[in-house]
């Protein structure tokens, strides 16, 4: 198992899908999805509502179970290794599941135990200075604003120290000076080596942060490109609108016809 | 140690909801009622060997460990799994399924005895009941072992919080009313008074009131003991195959 678990260090991949489909009552959310994620960039994930970005994300996670393909983490199959791999992966979802009748220091220690954090409290302590979170230590999680509460969540996903960093959707409902503070956070985790896949409705998030871009729509993959790649595509539509959001536009548009 | 992780995480939330007066006075009021009712109204009026007030006292404590055991463990996974998701941490962790049931069954055992030890002691403090022997005390690890093993079964499988409640209208209230704790079983119609015998509440109440250890009180232990072990390994089964 530690050969296996060590394997991760010389993946050049941070994840492969390979034909991944998953049903939901008899229909397909997530169509034969094959997908590479490169190692140590910021990798976005996009898409209209219903699109199956976020059950993606969930059988990346392992919170959900594909109905077909598989689901590799550097380099190692989660079918192989579906306990151990969970030491590799943060998940930061969409909507605050913090336990909310404790505070953000409890939260944080239950969640280094959970995952056998050595020297839980130390960690607790870097985690906590590291996102400007010390001032709300003690601070009950339910009565955190939007922007505390997404730095508590993005700081136990990064607790156990993962490789690899989801992000659904993670500046949605925040001021914009608060989404500005998170794009910092995320930029220092890739120089940190984390490798990183986001979910986001925010076209300029995506240009701004990600190296590689995939577009889904109806569960399969629509469009795979850089943000660059795209704004050549779209050619001079893409200035009044911003490139990624004219090609989300038209594949959208497409998907309704 | 994982399930010693996920034992702390379920106790600190269980400690913390402890300290609002109204969740253990919500856990207890049930039980608490029906203490003083029957034991009020018909006290002196129905002959049990060894008196209906011991009798009554401890099939109520057995009820309290019932309810809190069940209850409250189906209630946190199945709440947090499907309302405020924050079973995702551990779901997240890298924990084997067996150490994650483990956990949240010692967590609904001491939920089970906390709150079955306090309406004893309410029960204790009022009337005279007597103390608990070891038999008592037996049959307080056993019956929450079985019933949180239940409830975490339960919490696994419900589509909806809501339908745990479903289930205390079609197994749970049954048992509660015709498990033999508020009254003998014999006065029951035999077939009825079989399958009540037979159910997880029934054999408790056996346990928490045998003064030795007979065949009856064995054969008792050994349900439950059993009846654990189902429960425990289904519940794995379920959550080793979680998927959202």
């Amino acid at each position: 198992m530690r050969n296996m678990l060590e394997k991760h260090q010389d993946s050049v991949y941070a994840v492969q899908l390979t034909e991944l489909t998953k049903v939901y009552d008899g229909r397909k959310i997530v169509d034969n999805l094959s997908l590479i994620i490169p190692a140590g960039e910021i990798f976005g994930l996009l898409g209209p509502n219903g699109a199956g970005k976020t059950t993606v994300m969930k059988m990346i996670a392992g919170l959900t179970q594909p109905s077909k393909g598989s689901v590799q983490i550097f380099g190692i199959n989660r079918d192989d290794q579906p306990t151990a791999i969970k030491k590799l992966v943060g998940l930061v979802p969409q909507d605050n599941n913090l336990e909310r009748d404790l505070t953000v220091e409890e939260v944080l220690l239950i969640y280094g135990r959970l995952f056998g954090v050595d020297q839980v409290k130390h960690r607790v302590a870097e985690v906590l200075e590291e996102f400007n979170l010390e001032q709300s230590r003690y601070k009950q999680v339910g009565v955190l604003s939007g922007g505390l509460a997404r730095r508590a969540l993005i700081a136990r996903a990064l607790l156990p120290d993962p490789k690899l960093l989801l992000l659904d959707e993670p500046t949605v409902g925040l001021d914009p000076d608060v989404r500005q503070d998170l794009w910092t956070i995320v930029r220092h985790l890739t120089d940190q080596g984390k490798s990183i896949v986001l979910t986001t409705h925010y076209m300029e998030e995506a240009e701004q942060l990600c190296q590689q871009v995939a577009m889904l729509r109806a569960g399969r993959l629509a469009l795979l490109d850089t943000p660059a790649g795209i704004k050549q595509q779209v050619g001079k539509t893409g200035q009044a609108l911003g490139a990624l959001e004219s090609m989300f536009i038209k594949l959208v548009r497409e998907g309704d016809a | 140690m994982g399930w010693y992780a996920v034992y702390r995480r379920e106790m600190l939330v269980l400690w913390k909801q402890i300290g609002r007066m109204g969740y253990v006075f919500s856990s207890i009021i049930f039980p608490f009622i029906y203490l003083f009712s029957f034991g009020l109204g018909l006290g002196d009026r129905v002959n049990v060997d060894g008196g209906y007030l011991p009798f009554l006292a401890k099939g109520i404590m057995g009820v309290t460990v019932m309810l809190n055991a069940f209850q409250q463990t189906a209630g946190s996974v199945s709440v947090g799994r499907l309302y405020f998701h924050d079973f995702r941490s551990v779901v997240l962790s890298p924990i084997a399924a067996w150490e994650v049931v483990l956990g949240l069954v010692l967590a609904g055992v001491m939920r089970g005895i906390i709150f079955g030890s306090l309406v004893f002691a309410i029960a204790w403090g009022a009337f005279d009941v007597g103390g608990l022997n070891s038999l008592a005390v037996a049959g307080l690890l056993l019956g929450s072992c079985c019933f949180a093993a239940l409830g975490v079964a339960v919490g696994m499988l419900v589509n909806n919080p809501t339908d745990v409640s479903m289930i205390n209208n079609f197994f749970i209230t049954p048992m509660t009313f015709f498990g033999g704790s508020f009254f003998p079983l014999q006065n029951l119609p035999h077939w009825i008074a079989v399958i009540a015998q037979l159910s997880p509440i029934g054999t408790l109440n056996t346990l928490l009131r045998s003064n030795v250890w007979d065949s009856g009180a064995m054969w008792a232990a050994g349900t439950l003991i059993v009846l654990t072990v189902c429960f425990f390994s289904w519940s794995a089964w379920l959550y080793s195959r979680y998927s959202e």
